[in-house]
């Protein structure tokens, strides 16, 4: 088992660099801005503030130091656990808006931001990843197993309608339709789980062609391999090949994609969040982004960053474990 | 008891329609060993299948039957047909590679068919049968290789896993289609003289496919000869050899592989060796080694000593041949000498010039001058590039333009034998040895000295492989080439080769002249190759003394001592310390790397 350790050991490190790279850019773009307009400063302190409350707020935050120090003091403190506090959130998770007020403390930490949104999107993606799962598996397989034949066609169609959906229309339809019209399902904002239900649809059906065409082309090329012709010809049963033999073979692939489309996930929470107004990372996220709330922006960069790191380590690890020819 | 008859098999595609089995009928008694020989495309495949009922599409049994016990297959309900395959025919394929679940352990896929097929089994007394038979097959340590994955068994040992697989549940029928084709001949020799005994032992009825008669004439008793999916002769396996009665298996047994007897080709001799010529390529103790990441510790890699300290000199006009099984490193000292990789240690001078002297366009050009020609024919041509833009592709790189170079594409065209109306084709649709004319073109079109040919012929039917044999020949006259050929097969090195070298786990251990070699070679390894070699006539060398057990060890953990004293009938105790030195024998009699030499 000493290659496993070594690859955990491995790419651990690799995370680390990884994330460190992603912290770095989004630290220096956020300040490349030099127009001296809109400093963080002047976020914090609002428009009516005196240039000299400025000066003094800028010289105390540290924003004089070239960038490259600033950066070292906040990924200090990032390794200390400790990723900022936001310019602009109040604990209350309300938008302070600019004020005067130095009192730091009533602003938000911007780990608390994120440990507020951060589960309110895993659980969106959850279910958003079994809808998908839903309509995937028995599309994809049923298109895989019959290759040529109508369900391969169906599975084809279907996908290409799922594709040209954009997903903010989607979602408006979806809201207009089944809450405002019909009742049906409950959307805009969060009261309880049901609330989950309509946007986790809109990003399962953006993601779901991903998956049939992913499942059906492996399936296919797995059914074709001599071995699974020989099977049948061992005396072994069909449903036995296929979820004994079939499926084992087809997972590597379908778990690498499962790994990149973490990051199609966590991109497309972005926008249906916004959407629905449903307060998790991604609205978070498209909020931070308009008020200019930089610490916020790097703390959900360095989150997402790890959790795409994270979700990749395990896909190879569970790889490696059903396909002992897999490299790790 | 297994009964074909009149069976008809066509292939229905919308374009075309051919028939693949014309009227086959023949039965099988409850024991017996039955041969069905025929080419490539002759329908062995097929009708092995057809004979567990399984015949794909786009394949369509239009007429006849195979019933089995008196039960016709294809009247048979799904559910049926499953048990009667698992239970009543074991059917082995020809791909051993493939016959298995690449992640699955081999043991437990073996149970698992035997616990399907014969309900109740409990899951211990399915092991303790699988473990049974991996013995019997002489699987080495078969408790540990039952949960080893199919990537980690030799082509040789899943033959035998898939050997047990079909035997597992005790079949009245095996049906072996062509399964010592895509192995060694001394691994070959091992599974067919394991299948002889298994007949015996198991009570069994085989029905073995294969393309070589002297296989056949190995181990079965009754021969079916199949042209063009028909029978067109049968008999005892002696009596159609002896008096074949149809020229197509006249021709079979014509063009199979001669090595000793009466009409024998041997090469014409090489230009006589001018006492001071310069060898044309001098190989000195060259050592490639791999380094592989080592799975079970934390840190380290392990070395896989693919060619270890191998000497050789090819001089002008000679034909040079290097033999040995599959991993004996050939294919890595055919990278080396063409100078595709660089090795770890040790010098390859060509024409004088020391090639890692060489640098830029002195290699280049250099490079012109020793050209590779590999075995799969398929897959080392552009397939979206006309034949003619391919052999002019290799003219570019050295700076060959315009109008000379069109006329040298063209000459070299028919020299090889390809027509001008091949020059704007795609290699689509052309054959295997159409495709190797190309290469040889690709090759030859940079006017070569030395052709270094890594298995160039292997799958070439006989007719092909004879007629690039002449061409080879006719060039070598014309152009004064060299050429060395790399081969597992020996046949064709008898015939085309003046010197032998043999190979076995990355070093030289006999290397001698063809004569020598084929009639009085020095040591074991050389006799237990040639032993195992089927052929029609009487081999010098009887089998159940020569021929080795067990397979090559490993490059990764390489025995000290003598390489080869694992295998080895004449091993003392010194083979196993000390490692033999190639030491000349004297009298133009080349050298060997043994202690104990036959002399």
């Amino acid at each position: 088992m000493g290659f496993v350790f070594r690859f955990l050991l491995r790419r651990a490190l690799q995370g680390v660099v990884i994330m460190l790279l992603v912290s770095m850019a989004i630290f220096t773009i956020l300040r490349w801005d030099d127009s001296k307009k809109d400093t963080p400063a002047r976020l914090i302190l609002g428009p009516m503030a005196t240039q000299d409350s400025i000066d003094r707020k800028t010289e105390e935050l540290g924003f004089n130091d070239p960038i490259p120090v600033q950066y070292l003091a906040y990924i200090a403190n990032v390794f200390r656990g400790d990723l900022g506090t936001s310019y602009i959130r109040a604990e209350s998770g309300m938008s302070l808006g600019a004020t005067q007020d130095d009192i730091q403390t009533q602003r938000a930490s911007v780990m608390r931001l994120m440990t507020g949104s951060l589960p309110m999107t895993l659980q969106l993606a959850a279910v958003a990843l079994f809808i998908a799962m839903l309509i995937a598996v028995p599309i994809g397989v049923a298109a895989g197993l019959n290759q040529g034949h109508w369900p391969d066609r169906l599975a084809v169609y279907l996908s290409s309608i799922f594709v040209s959906l954009p997903n903010f229309w989607l979602g408006i339809v979806l809201a207009f339709l089944l809450t405002a019209q019909l009742g049906w399902l409950p959307s805009i904002g969060y009261k309880g789980f049901a609330y989950t239900i309509l946007p986790a649809t809109v990003i399962a059906i953006e993601m779901a062609p991903l998956f049939i065409r992913s499942l059906s082309v492996s399936i296919a090329a797995a059914v074709r391999q001599n071995f699974i012709a020989l099977a049948h010809v061992r005396g072994i049963p069909s449903h036995t090949i296929f979820l004994r033999n079939v499926l084992r073979n087809i997972a590597v692939p379908n778990l690498n994609l499962f790994g990149v489309q973490i990051g199609a996930l966590l991109g497309g929470v972005l926008i249906v969040e916004y959407i629905f107004n449903y307060p998790g990372f991604g609205l978070l996220t498209v909020q931070a982004v308009s008020q200019r709330d930089y610490p916020v922006i790097q703390g959900i960069s360095i989150i997402s960053s790890a959790i795409f790191v994270i979700a990749n380590i395990l896909v190879d690890l569970v790889s490696a474990k059903i396909d002992p020819r897999v490299e790790l | 008891m297994l009964d074909v008859a009149g069976l008809s098999v066509e292939l229905a595609r919308e374009t075309e329609s051919r028939v693949i089995l014309d009227e086959v009928s023949f039965s099988v008694p409850e024991r017996g060993l039955i041969g069905i020989v025929g080419e490539s495309g002759a329908g062995k495949t097929v009708l092995g299948r057809a004979l567990t009922g399984w015949v794909p599409e786009p394949l369509r049994q239009t007429a006849g039957s195979v019933s089995i016990d008196g039960r016709v297959l294809t009247t048979l309900k799904p559910e049926e047909l499953r048990q009667i395959r698992g239970r009543t025919i074991g059917y082995i394929g020809s791909d051993p590679g493939t016959s298995f679940d690449p992640t699955i352990p081999i043991g437990v896929q073996i149970a698992q068919k035997l616990r399907a097929v014969v309900p109740g089994t409990s899951r211990d007394a399915a092991k303790k049968r699988v473990l049974d038979l991996l013995d019997q097959v002489r699987i080495p340590s078969a408790a540990r290789r039952f949960d080893e994955y199919p990537y980690q068994f030799s082509g040789g040992m899943l033959q035998r896993a898939a050997i047990v697989d079909a035997l597992v549940a005790k079949p009245k029928i095996l049906i072996c289609d062509n399964i010592t084709q895509p192995l060694d001949v001394t691994i070959a020799a091992q599974i067919v003289r394991l299948l002889r005994g298994l007949e015996r032992d198991l009570a069994t009825a085989i029905v073995f496919f294969t393309a070589s008669i002297p296989v056949a004439k190995e181990l079965i008793d009754d021969l079916l000869v199949l042209e063009k999916g028909r029978i067109i002769e049968r008999g005892g396996i002696g009596a159609v050899i002896a008096k074949p009665v149809s020229p197509h298996t006249k021709r079979l047994i014509d063009s199979s592989p001669r090595i000793w007897g009466q009409n024998v080709d041997v090469p014409r001799p090489a230009p006589a060796k001018e006492a001071k010529s310069e060898p044309l390529l001098l190989v000195a103790d060259v050592v490639k080694t791999y380094r592989v990441p080592d799975r079970t510790r934390f840190t380290g890699t392990l070395d896989v000593k693919a060619v270890r300290g191998v000497t050789l000199e090819i001089r002008p006009g000679e034909n040079v041949g290097l033999v040995g099984e599959s991993g004996c490193g050939k294919s890595t000292l055919s990278r080396l000498l063409s100078w595709i990789e660089e090795p770890d240690a040790g010098r390859i001078v060509f024409q004088g010039k020391d090639m890692a002297s060489l640098r830029g366009k002195e290699r280049l050009a250099m490079r012109r001058r020793f050209q590779l020609l590999l075995q799969d024919p398929y897959n080392c041509l552009p397939p979206h590039l006309s034949v003619a833009r391919t052999i002019r592709t290799s003219l570019d790189i050295h700076g060959v333009k315009g109008a000379e170079a069109r006329d040298k594409v063209r000459a070299v065209m028919h020299e090889v034998g390809l027509k001008d109306e091949d020059a704007e084709r795609l290699p689509i649709g052309m054959s295997a040895g159409q495709r190797q004319r190309v290469n040889i073109a690709r090759a030859l079109v940079l006017e070569p000295t030395l052709l270094i040919l890594d298995e160039t012929l292997s799958s070439l039917d006989p007719a092909e492989q004879s007629r690039l044999i002449d061409l080879f020949e006719r060039l070598q006259v014309k152009h004064g080439l060299t050429y060395l050929v790399i081969s597992h097969d020996l046949a064709l090195v008898r015939k085309v080769c003046n010197r032998v070298a043999v190979m076995y786990l990355g070093k030289i251990v006999e290397n001698a002249g063809n004569a020598q070699i084929f009639d009085q070679p020095s040591n074991p390894y050389t006799r237990a190759l040639l032993s195992a070699v089927p052929v029609l006539d009487k081999g010098p060398f009887n089998p159940a003394e020569c021929l080795v057990e067990g397979e090559p060890p490993s490059p990764i953990n390489v025995p000290t001592g003598c390489s080869f004293a694992s295998r080895c009938p004449k091993a003392q105790d010194l083979c196993r310390t000390d490692e033999p030195a190639f030491t000349p024998l004297g009298d133009g009699r080349g050298g060997v790397a043994c202690h104990f030499p036959f002399v």
